[in-house]
């Protein structure tokens, strides 16, 4: 058990103390009909083993994006726990990271778990360069040798086939799907056990999307880590997971292997969403 | 006539003053905020240095004040009147003698020594301003010794220009902690700042910051382990003056040709003086 997630909400807004429990999917909505605070994401309870790829679709304000960011400390949490096993206290065991404080959450992320975001600019320092973004992650692990840092850097900008001669280009030079592939490289480079993808490829075209798709499927399968897919293209779920997660007004109201969730939907909500592909 | 205070300030406000270095020196190259006053001087010229020499200044003490090296620049000699006029101290140009040294931007080339307390003036006490400048941010950074984007400049410049292009300000860690900013000192004096046994104080009149490195702390600028600390190289240079070799330099371009000096006036009077004794 690579992740395991336990009640876990988020409530935007003054609580009114009965939010959680007057909203979710089986109340039909996110917005707490007392206060009016939204609850973002509602008592969600997931597992990630080593390796597995996991997608969460929904519809836009399901609560996604949020879920990956209480994963990744971007937002504090309401209520429940998150174990990451690579995250541990003194007795061994893994902590919540719910609890962690602010250098564990940048040890964290610089050694144990990273983040794609849908847009290049919240993943990468445009004040850098390409291979400065990518230094920024390996010196964070505590690596000091100016050779081995700048190997790594050519490393993994040609593993996400980047060309090395603009390593020191600054970000904004590159094109959409190259920045994507700078922010893969500068993910990769803290050599995470757990990957989270925001809408890795909205945005950009349909033949880069497939090559970006295809690239990070090969990564994952040679590096072996697992990953959290967020998508609300379902041909980015099929292609990338294994296991898939249908949120809707920060619930979860059905999961299972990607192939029985998109081929036999039992929620209607997922029947809609399958159906509804252009 | 109003009668002024020894030093200028009144006792509360030196004592806040002293607080902040106090703190400063119990913490090396952590900073610390202060009141900065209002001084009969333009902040950016030196309220800062001025404040601490101000604060921690007694009748026994000697002043020396220097600007790049300088003890008759205008802004060094306005600093060191005012002093001596609001304390009535004694005031020297030779290094050996003063107590205190206030300095812009130049560590004195004659060695301080345990009686002596050199004052810098800092424009940007922050080091992590160049990568982030969000102070609150930079505190959380500090804090937590998160100081990877400094060494990504480094990183870049040595892939772009085989060498960090800081000509001056070059970061140092100081204690094996904090990295601080060693105010705008050339790469050359540097090495001065590590096991020195003077105590250091910097002020930031304006950004309202103290800090301090405490006698014989041990300061290292950031470099690459598999890389080495360059410094300005004077190789076969000597002073046109008075023939010193192996000090800081100023450049002066006259009629094409590269001409050097002594920064350090003090030092490059005192050559000169010995070189004339020898002779005669």
């Amino acid at each position: 058990m690579l992740l395991e997630i336990e009640n876990l909400s988020k409530v935007y807004g003054k609580s009114c103390g009965q939010c959680i429990a007057l909203t979710g999917d089986d109340m039909g909505t996110a917005i707490c009909p007392v206060c009016g605070a939204v609850v973002a994401v509602n008592r969600i309870n997931l597992r990630v083993e080593d390796n597995e790829v996991l997608g969460i679709v929904g519809e836009s304000g399901s609560g996604k994006s949020t879920l990956l960011q209480l994963i990744y400390r971007d937002t504090k949490t309401t209520e429940g726990k998150m174990f990451f096993r690579e995250m541990q206290g003194e007795d061994g065991e893994p902590v919540d990271i719910a609890g962690l404080n602010m250098m564990e959450t940048v040890l964290m992320r610089n050694t144990m778990m990273a983040m794609i975001y849908q847009n290049p600019r919240l993943g990468l320092n445009f004040l850098f360069s390409g291979g400065g973004n990518i230094a920024e992650k390996v010196i964070a692990a505590g690596q000091r040798n100016y050779e081995d840092i700048r190997k790594s850097a050519c490393y993994f900008f040609e593993k996400t086939d980047l060309p090395v001669s603009r390593i020191d280009q600054s970000p904004e030079t590159f094109s959409g799907g190259q920045q994507q592939r700078i922010q893969i490289a500068k993910a990769l480079a803290a050599s995470p056990r757990l990957l989270l993808l925001d809408e890795p490829t909205t945005g950009l075209d349909v033949s880069v999307q497939a090559q970006i798709l295809d690239m990070i499927r090969v990564l994952q399968k040679e590096l072996s880590f697992s990953m959290i897919v967020v998508s609300h293209d379902l041909g980015v779920i099929r292609h990338l997971t294994d296991i898939t997660v249908v949120m809707r007004n920060g619930s979860i109201v059905e999961q299972g292997l990607t192939d029985q969730v998109l081929e036999d939907p039992q929620h209607v909500y997922t029947q809609l969403l399958v159906s509804s592909v252009l | 006539m109003v009668e002024i205070s020894f030093a200028f300030f009144d006792e509360d406000a030196k004592k806040e003053i002293r607080r902040a270095i106090l703190k400063g020196i119990a913490l090396p190259g952590y900073i610390v905020p202060f009141a900065s006053r209002e001084m009969p001087l333009a902040r950016g010229w030196g309220t800062g240095g001025l404040q601490i020499s101000l604060s921690i200044i007694t009748e026994a003490d000697t002043i020396k004040v220097i600007d790049q090296g300088c003890d008759a620049s205008v802004n060094a000699v306005n600093i060191r009147e005012f002093i001596v006029a609001t304390t009535d101290v004694r005031a020297t140009s030779t290094t050996g003698e003063a107590s205190i040294i206030q300095t812009r931007h130049r560590v004195p080339e004659t060695a301080l020594t345990e009686e002596q307390v050199l004052v810098f003036q800092v424009p940007t006490p922050d080091v992590l301003t160049v990568v982030e400048p969000d102070t609150d941010k930079q505190k959380k950074m500090h804090a937590h010794l998160e100081y990877s984007k400094l060494w990504v400049l480094l990183y870049e410049d040595t892939a772009s220009f085989g060498d960090s292009r800081i000509a001056s300000r070059y970061p140092v860690e100081v204690n094996d902690h904090f990295i601080m900013d060693p105010s705008p000192i050339p790469r050359y004096d540097i090495p001065r700042l590590n096991d020195n046994p003077a105590l250091m104080l910097f002020g930031a009149g304006r950004e309202k910051r103290i800090y301090a490195i405490p006698p014989y702390t041990k300061v290292k600028p950031i470099v690459f382990d598999d890389r080495s600390f360059q410094m300005e190289d004077f190789t076969g240079k000597s002073c046109m003056r008075c023939g010193a070799e192996n000090v800081f330099f100023d450049t002066l371009k006259k009629d094409g040709e590269v001409q050097y000096y002594c920064s350090d006036s003090d030092f490059c009077d005192q050559t000169l003086e010995s070189r004339k004794s020898h002779a005669s």
